[in-house]
């Protein structure tokens, strides 16, 4: 699968910071790649090179195919943004908005109405942004980024700031994107829960360093099947874990023992409990672990963090 | 699935112009174009209907291009140009401008046409309003009122040449206020070279100072005025250029 976004030894440095280090990132067209890392991982430094707001102090980024730097224009006819910082005149109402942009990119008169439609802002057009709320700002700014219909959509944060609802109906939005208006989608986000309903693929990045990217399918089903054991007595559960062969870690007050990749999980799980009902361990809880985002984001971002 | 695809037509300095104009509308930046020949007019009219005897248009319409250069110009200078800015800084739409196919020194280049046009509307509002004011004068005291023939000619020609002249300074504020997103740099600015044109006016270096060029050109030796003229227009020519390149250039703190 070709990428839409790609980058090669990209890196930027502010004084002695280095906010971007060699990042070598693949967005495959028609994905909604979910960008994650804490707030100053370098996201949004990132994102800025990709948009060709930074120059960068090594590397390359390539939007569909075309290197950023060499050739900022036509990268950015490919690619619409939506940036933290919203950008609306708020004197003006949501049509007049998007037409600004609209005339600066030479589109036709219909492409704001179209937009619009897409994002179910046209009952709210001809209202003054400056009396919009939060979420029909971020509507009207996925609009604006979706105007000329570009092949790739950067969304920095589509949800900061939104209350439950508004994050809902952004979901529902950037899902179907790709299907709809075929697009490949970027989206940077702290927030580990949104990116794991909405994202096919991720990035994660640590100290400015992409530590982990791939299908997010596939990369959870890399990940170690376990089993958590509620009980009362923790250590002796896993010394009795590790003499019996499993590799064993504490988490909070249960403990997580994990299965061989050789070994059939419910087997494995069946023969822990044998042993350690033998050895007079009270067993309160015993169930399989949820192979979740936050356990890619947390083996990925702390070895980085050590 | 969508099959929905656009063209982009190539970007024109002239769409930029457009969409400059089109957010001065409703705004504060048309209000104060307005307001500014006005107060000078009202200012005018109070002033001549103090006098008992017949003034001249040559003293009336000179007494207002003198009150538009020495101060309405620099402050509404610094003023339209800082209104022009905070327009973007103020809704930080910067990023976004900056990251469309749009070529930036186009962005830059419409709010350097837009505050020029600016200028010109209000001293074109000053030139008709000016003169009504001598004449509301006279219907209102007719022992004041002008006894002499007009040289409007005359008076546009100067007027003229103050917004020449006033090339640099316009350049000069537009760029502080662009340059940083809180207005105070551009404020500080613009009340600091006004003050010290009103306080330093017959300064032998005041002639290469932007904020004095316009005055200059009610100066009674030609060649000083001349030489304020090719200062401010010929410098602000080069000052416009300079800022266009820098801004382009330059990358915008997150």
């Amino acid at each position: 699968m070709s990428s839409a976004i790609e980058t090669r030894g990209l890196s930027r440095r502010f004084g002695d910071r280095l906010a971007v280090d060699r990042i070598d990132m693949h967005v495959p067209e028609r994905s909604i790649y979910g960008f994650l890392g804490r707030n100053g991982a370098g996201k949004t430094t990132t994102i800025r090179l990709l948009l060709g707001l930074l120059r960068p102090d090594a590397g390359q980024a390539r939007i569909a195919g075309i290197d950023v730097a060499r050739n900022r224009m036509a990268a950015a006819r490919k690619v619409g943004a939506l940036l933290e910082a919203q950008g609306f005149h708020p004197h003006l109402n949501g049509r007049e908005n998007l037409d600004l942009s609209r005339r600066l990119l030479g589109l036709p008169a219909t492409e704001v109405e179209r937009v619009l439609e897409v994002v179910e802002m046209t009952p709210h057009a001809r209202r003054r942004v400056g009396d919009y709320s939060l979420g029909m700002r971020q509507r009207l700014g996925l609009a604006r980024a979706m105007l000329g219909a570009p092949p790739v959509l950067v969304l920095d944060e589509p949800t900061n700031g939104l209350d439950p609802e508004g994050i809902a109906d952004m979901r529902r939005f950037l899902r179907a994107l790709p299907e709809r208006t075929n697009a490949t989608v970027l989206l940077s986000s702290h927030l580990l829960g949104e990116i794991e309903q909405t994202a096919t693929h991720v990035g994660i990045l640590s100290q400015g360093r992409l530590v982990l990217e791939g299908a997010l399918a596939d990369l959870k089903a890399g990940l170690a099947a376990a089993v958590e054991v509620g009980t009362d007595a923790p250590e002796r559960a896993m010394a009795i874990a590790s003499a019996h062969g499993f590799e064993v870690e504490r988490a909070d007050e249960a403990v997580v023992v994990y299965i061989a990749a050789d070994e059939e999980p419910r087997d494995a799980t069946a023969a822990l409990n044998r042993a350690l009902c033998a050895a007079g361990v009270r067993v309160h809880a015993l169930a399989p672990r949820q192979c979740s985002l936050e356990t890619l984001y947390r083996n990925a971002a702390q070895p980085a963090l050590a | 699935m969508s099959t929905h695809t656009c063209v982009f037509a190539p970007p024109r300095l002239r769409t930029a112009l457009a969409v400059e104009a089109y957010k001065l509308r409703r705004s504060l930046a048309l209000l104060l174009a307005a307001i500014a020949p006005l107060l000078i007019a009202v200012f005018m009219f109070f002033n001549l209907t103090r006098f008992d005897k017949p003034g001249s248009w040559a003293m009336a319409l000179q007494s207002s291009a003198a009150i538009w250069a020495f101060f309405m110009l620099p402050m509404c200078t610094t003023a339209l140009t800082a209104l022009m800015a905070q327009a973007e800084h103020g809704p930080r739409t910067w990023e976004h401008l900056r990251a469309l196919p749009v070529p930036r020194w186009h962005l830059y280049a419409a709010k350097a046409i837009c505050a020029l046009a600016m200028v010109v509307l209000i001293s074109l509002l000053l030139a008709v309003l000016a003169p009504l004011a001598v004449l509301a004068a006279g219907w209102a005291k007719p022992a004041a009122a002008v006894a002499d023939a007009p040289d409007f000619a005359a008076y546009l020609l100067l007027l003229g040449r103050i917004f020449l002249a006033a090339w640099l300074m316009v350049a000069v504020q537009l760029w502080m206020a662009l340059r940083h997103a809180s207005f105070v740099p551009a404020l500080a600015l613009g009340i600091g070279g006004t003050f010290f044109a009103v306080v330093a006016t017959s300064a032998k270096v005041g002639v290469l100072m932007p904020w004095q060029t316009p005055v200059n050109q009610l100066a009674s030796d030609p060649s000083r005025a001349a030489l304020a003229l090719a200062v401010g227009f010929f410098g602000g020519c080069a000052a416009f250029t300079l800022m266009l390149w820098r801004m382009s250039r330059r990358e915008m703190p997150a």
